[in-house]
């Protein structure tokens, strides 16, 4: 499998709040190799820095992977059908995404009613992201980076506030329709159901990387301490 | 000794910021002139009292080819303006349209009126064109400022850095601003219909230009009857100035009164050719020249410091007065119909617009700096005043229960502090405009050298001015913004010694 | 859906700019020398007498200030205007080959009143009274002939200074009835007024004489007259300004000639201004340095 990214000495900071204090670190990488097919559970405590490594990868592979952001971050005033619209704007030119915000096309609702059918949003089309619950939000916002429709997917706990049957599923077909997946979780039960590759972060650091094949339900255990 | 001691030392105390400012506006006041030169304004003001109760439309269709004039001049230009100040907006990240955005809307609306009226005469279109580019430019500041500060985050989650092209304008930036600028558009035909008044009184057919002629005559009965109208047309904008009737109201505003001109292109080249600054155009010898300079540089000195020392002392009082008022409309302090009154009050004087305030003030305490100081006092104060009530709805009551005396000074004026300066300082740059225009009426400000350019029709000299009054607003928006940055809001640096220039690394913890 | 019918129809009904455009339009303005109202009733009788004689249609626009009167007649938006001394010299200097055509009578020997406030003491004089020096003083408006240029050369000549050197505070009041107004109120202490229109007042008995009275009188200078456009003749057919200026100088209805107040008027040209022009250009006015 060729190498779609490799990450060397990858030192990440953030700003301090407070004045003259240094810079503090958010993630330090040695080596990392992202391969096409790899499906990739990214595993660590809150605050590991999953974040900031999925974002940091997004940076680099630039327009080639869709993302599905964590909070949904759907535009609240917009209905449901042109939130997952809003995935496919690089498509089209200006004026065919003017037109359809104004007067939506059959085509596109045809489109998207059938992207929205199998993640169960499909009835919420025409109501109002922001009268959405926040399962129903993290839906639209799948839908959203499925219309990208992009061969690799980044996703920051894209299944969080979903039912484990449900978040399993939608799962699935995320990781299906896509060549290559990184998917932050917290929930390492389901994410290694979904992944054949397992990526563990600890205190800003690589802690854990091998196939779901090998990993010892003791590493994980060590992730989480 | 201890207290002046510490004072010294802070370096971003909010409390030394304003002991400069007010030390400033003391000096100035020792230099302005302040004089109440009437004998008798008592006589005057009981001739006011008695025409503002008893309001009188003398000839009822002259008024109401004005109301529709006043109406059509603001609702055309504030289409137009939100038109522009939006195109403007959607490119505010770029320089040089901030710097268009701020120039358009450093010259006071009468001064472009000004201009206007001598290209286009006494028209529609010189009125329109006068609200339309200051408020042109000062739509795209608020519009820019809105859809900087919604939430990046639907932007970002197609596209790293959030997309720029416009179709992501309009899918994931402007949906979340739409509200506030609704909002904001709706406070603008307000401000609109006061200019369009104010238009009236250097000729344009408002209601301004039958009030001019109304106060200037002493007739106190018509005057209070458009008074009371143009309270009624600001007052009433809530009920009809709605955005499901735009599509009848501005077919209408156009039908009626159709932007038009009298305008030739002889016209037009030769008031263009007067903008040439005299020596270069009537190509004078040297020592003439130079005499020209040094009476234009009489005028600019003249000018610059009255404004400068008007505005300052203005901007004190405004403060004063703005803090004091504000608990009209607090309910820290009042309640119910009291408070509906309190801030009934300061939005009628809010609506009256400072030019008119500063006419009656000369009539009645005769020419001095001081009609203008009161006038811009009230007018600016009561916006502030009905603003930073709104906002201390806000903040929680206070935890200690005390007079309203001490709640006043313990706890409204500490917890309120930082807004309330961002406020004035937000009006500084407005009160400075206003003090070059307001001379005009006759105090030396700019305004009044730009009034007597244009009397001996010197549009080089004119124009001359009005870029050197446009400099000084511009000046007070750059100050004014160095300031809040440096005392209001600790500034967000860059993040710089990463490799990156993502999303600023803000840790949401799931 | 009625209401907003019937207020669409009154919109456009009302609508300032739907001009008759069947007969030639011809316009005329004057400066705002005094208040308005007295302005209109004067000028609306003069429109209705010369639609009469010319057989066209004729129309008055008030201005709200001297250039606004100027302006409108650079830029064609009125073929004549009632000038006053001054703004007729820099609107024939705006607009090459137009003509003073007609004068008031009077206007042959205008002065202007010098007028004080009781409490200053000063006495009336042959000349300007020296006493008026550190008083407050007021102008009509800037451009105006009898209300600044003439009462400034006087200043000047009287005290070798310019007037803000003369008195303690200088104002302009914008017109003349407001100078009375304004000296009358105590105001100002000084002011200097067109002596037609203090006249006028006296004799209506808007002057409280316990309050305010003249000190002095300039010596008499041309002032007021009609000014036309060169290129009035090409726009209304040959013959036309010979005909507006023998309707100008045939007025004799009472009414009108009262208005103003003038006994008749006389033929004017432009060499009568000469001085006027002269004056405006010493004492830097005029574009000259």
């Amino acid at each position: 499998m060729s190498a779609l990214l490799e990450l060397k000495d990858c030192r990440l900071t953030y700003p301090s709040n407070a004045r003259n204090e240094a810079d503090k670190l958010a993630l330090a990488i040695d080596h990392l190799t992202i391969r096409e097919g790899d499906r990739i559970a990214l595993l660590g405590k809150s605050g590991a820095g999953k974040s900031t490594l999925l974002r940091h990868i997004r940076h680099q592979l630039a327009d080639r992977a869709s993302w599905c952001p964590q909070d949904a971050s759907l535009v609240p005033q917009l209905k449901v059908f042109h939130n997952i619209y809003s995935g496919a704007l690089d498509r089209h030119s200006g004026f065919v995404n003017l037109t359809n915000l104004l007067l939506p096309s059959s085509h596109f609702e045809a489109e998207i009613t059938a992207l929205a059918e199998p993640l169960g949003i499909s009835e919420l089309l025409w109501t109002k992201a922001d009268e959405l619950s926040g399962g129903q939000q993290q839906r639209v916002a799948i839908a959203r980076a499925l219309y990208q429709q992009k061969p690799i997917l980044l996703a920051d706990e894209p299944v969080s506030a979903l039912d484990k049957l449900q978040g399993r599923e939608i799962l699935e077909l995320l990781v299906s329709r896509h060549d290559t997946s990184v998917i932050a979780m917290h929930n390492a039960q389901l994410a290694l159901t979904v992944c054949n590759r397992v990526i563990g972060l600890k205190d800003q650091k690589l802690f854990l990387d091998c196939p779901v094949d090998q990993l010892s339900a003791d590493s994980i255990g060590q992730l989480y301490q | 000794m201890h207290f002046f001691k510490h004072f010294l030392q802070q370096r971003r105390s909010l409390r030394r910021l304003t002991f400069y400012f007010a030390a400033i506006a003391l000096v100035c006041l020792a230099f302005a002139d302040i004089v109440i030169s009437t004998r008798s304004p008592g006589h005057e003001l009981w001739l006011m009292a008695k025409g503002l109760v008893t309001p009188r439309i003398e000839d009822s269709h002259q008024w109401l080819d004005a109301v529709i004039y006043t109406l059509t001049f603001s609702l055309q230009g504030v289409i137009l303006a939100a038109g522009l100040g939006f195109v403007l907006s959607i490119f505010y990240h770029l320089a040089w349209v901030r710097v268009l955005g701020a120039c358009l809307r450093s010259v006071h609306e009468v001064f472009w009126a000004l201009i206007f009226i001598q290209i286009f005469g006494i028209s529609t279109l010189a009125g329109v064109l006068a609200i339309l580019l200051p408020f042109g430019g000062t739509i795209a500041k608020v519009y820019g400022e809105q859809l900087e500060e919604s939430d990046p985050s639907p932007a970002r989650a197609l596209l790293p850095g959030g997309g720029t092209s416009i179709s992501h304008f309009f899918y994931t930036r402007l949906p979340l601003a739409f509200h506030a600028m609704r909002n904001y558009t709706a406070y603008r035909m307000e401000c609109a219909i006061r200019s369009s008044v104010v238009l009236g009184f250097i000729g344009l057919p408002t209601l301004g230009f039958h009030l001019e002629t109304a106060l200037r005559t002493g007739d106190y009965s018509s005057a209070s009857a458009l008074l009371l109208t143009l309270l009624a047309l600001v007052y009433s904008l809530r009920f009809w100035f709605k955005a499901k009737w735009l599509w009848i109201l501005v077919p209408a505003a156009f039908i009626a009164r159709p932007l038009s001109a009298q305008w030739s292109a002889a016209n037009l080249g030769q008031f263009l050719w007067d903008c040439v600054p005299g020596p270069i155009r009537q190509d004078w010898p040297l020592e003439k020249t130079l005499r020209w300079l040094l009476w234009l540089g009489e005028q600019i000195a003249s000018g610059v410091w009255n404004t400068a020392l008007l505005a300052q002392i203005v901007l004190v009082l405004t403060g004063i007065f703005a803090l004091l008022g504000s608990t009209l409309n607090s309910s820290h302090f009042v309640a119910g119909m009291a408070r509906s009154t309190g801030d009934g009050f300061l939005l009628i004087l809010r609506s009256l617009p400072e030019y008119l305030l500063n006419f009656i003030g000369l009539i009645v305490l005769g020419p001095s700096m001081l009609p203008a100081i009161i006038a811009m006092t009230l007018h600016n104060g009561a916006i502030i005043g009905h603003l930073l009530g709104g906002h201390s709805d806000e903040i929680e009551p206070a935890a200690i229960p005390s007079g309203p005396l001490c709640r006043f000074a313990y706890y409204y004026v500490p917890t309120l502090y930082q807004r309330f300066l961002a406020y004035c300082f937000y009006r500084w740059e407005i009160i400075i405009r206003e003090t070059a225009m307001l001379g005009i009426l006759g105090i030396p400000t700019l305004g009044f050298y730009i009034d007597s350019a244009f009397e001996f029709l010197r549009f080089d000299v004119a124009l001359i001015l009005i870029a050197v009054s446009a400099g000084m607003t511009l000046s007070a928006d750059y100050i004014s913004r160095k300031l809040r940055h440096q005392f209001l809001k600790p500034d967000l640096r860059p993040a710089h010694g990463s490799q990156i220039q993502m999303a600023p690394l803000t840790f949401r913890n799931p | 859906m009625r209401y907003l019918t019937a207020l669409l129809a009154l919109l456009v009904s009302t609508s300032g700019f739907a001009v008759d455009t069947q007969r030639p339009q011809f316009t005329f303005t004057a400066i705002p020398d005094q208040n308005e109202a007295e302005l209109v009733r004067r000028f609306g009788q003069v429109a209705d007498y010369l639609s009469e004689q010319l057989k066209v249609d004729v129309e008055y626009i008030p201005v709200k200030s001297y250039p606004a009167a100027i302006t409108a007649f650079r830029n064609n938006q009125v073929q004549l205007a009632w000038f006053g001394g001054l703004s007729g010299v820099q609107a024939r200097r705006a607009v090459p080959g137009s003509e003073a055509i007609a004068q008031g009578y009077e206007d042959q020997f205008f002065k202007s009143y010098f007028i004080a406030h009781k409490s200053t003491g000063i006495e009336a004089g042959d000349g300007l009274p020296q006493a008026v020096a550190g008083r407050t003083f007021t102008f009509g408006s800037k451009g105006s002939t009898s209300g600044r240029l003439m009462p400034e050369f006087y200043i000047r000549e009287a005290f070798g200074e310019a007037p803000e050197e003369v008195f303690s505070r200088v104002g302009f009041s914008g017109d003349h009835s407001r100078t009375v107004a304004l000296v009358q109120s105590g105001a100002f202490e000084v002011g200097a007024v067109n002596y037609a229109v203090w006249e006028k007042a006296v004799a209506n008995g808007d002057v409280d004489a316990d309050q305010v009275s003249v000190i002095w009188t300039t010596p008499e200078y041309a002032d007021y007259q009609w000014t036309v456009r060169g290129d009035i003749d090409q726009q209304f057919g040959a013959g036309f300004k010979e005909k507006l200026t023998r309707a100008l100088l045939a007025i004799d209805d009472k009414a009108i000639l009262d208005s103003f107040p003038r006994s008749r008027f006389v033929s004017a040209d432009n060499d009568v201004y000469r001085a006027i022009e002269q004056t405006a250009q010493a004492i830097g006015l005029l574009d000259d340095f």
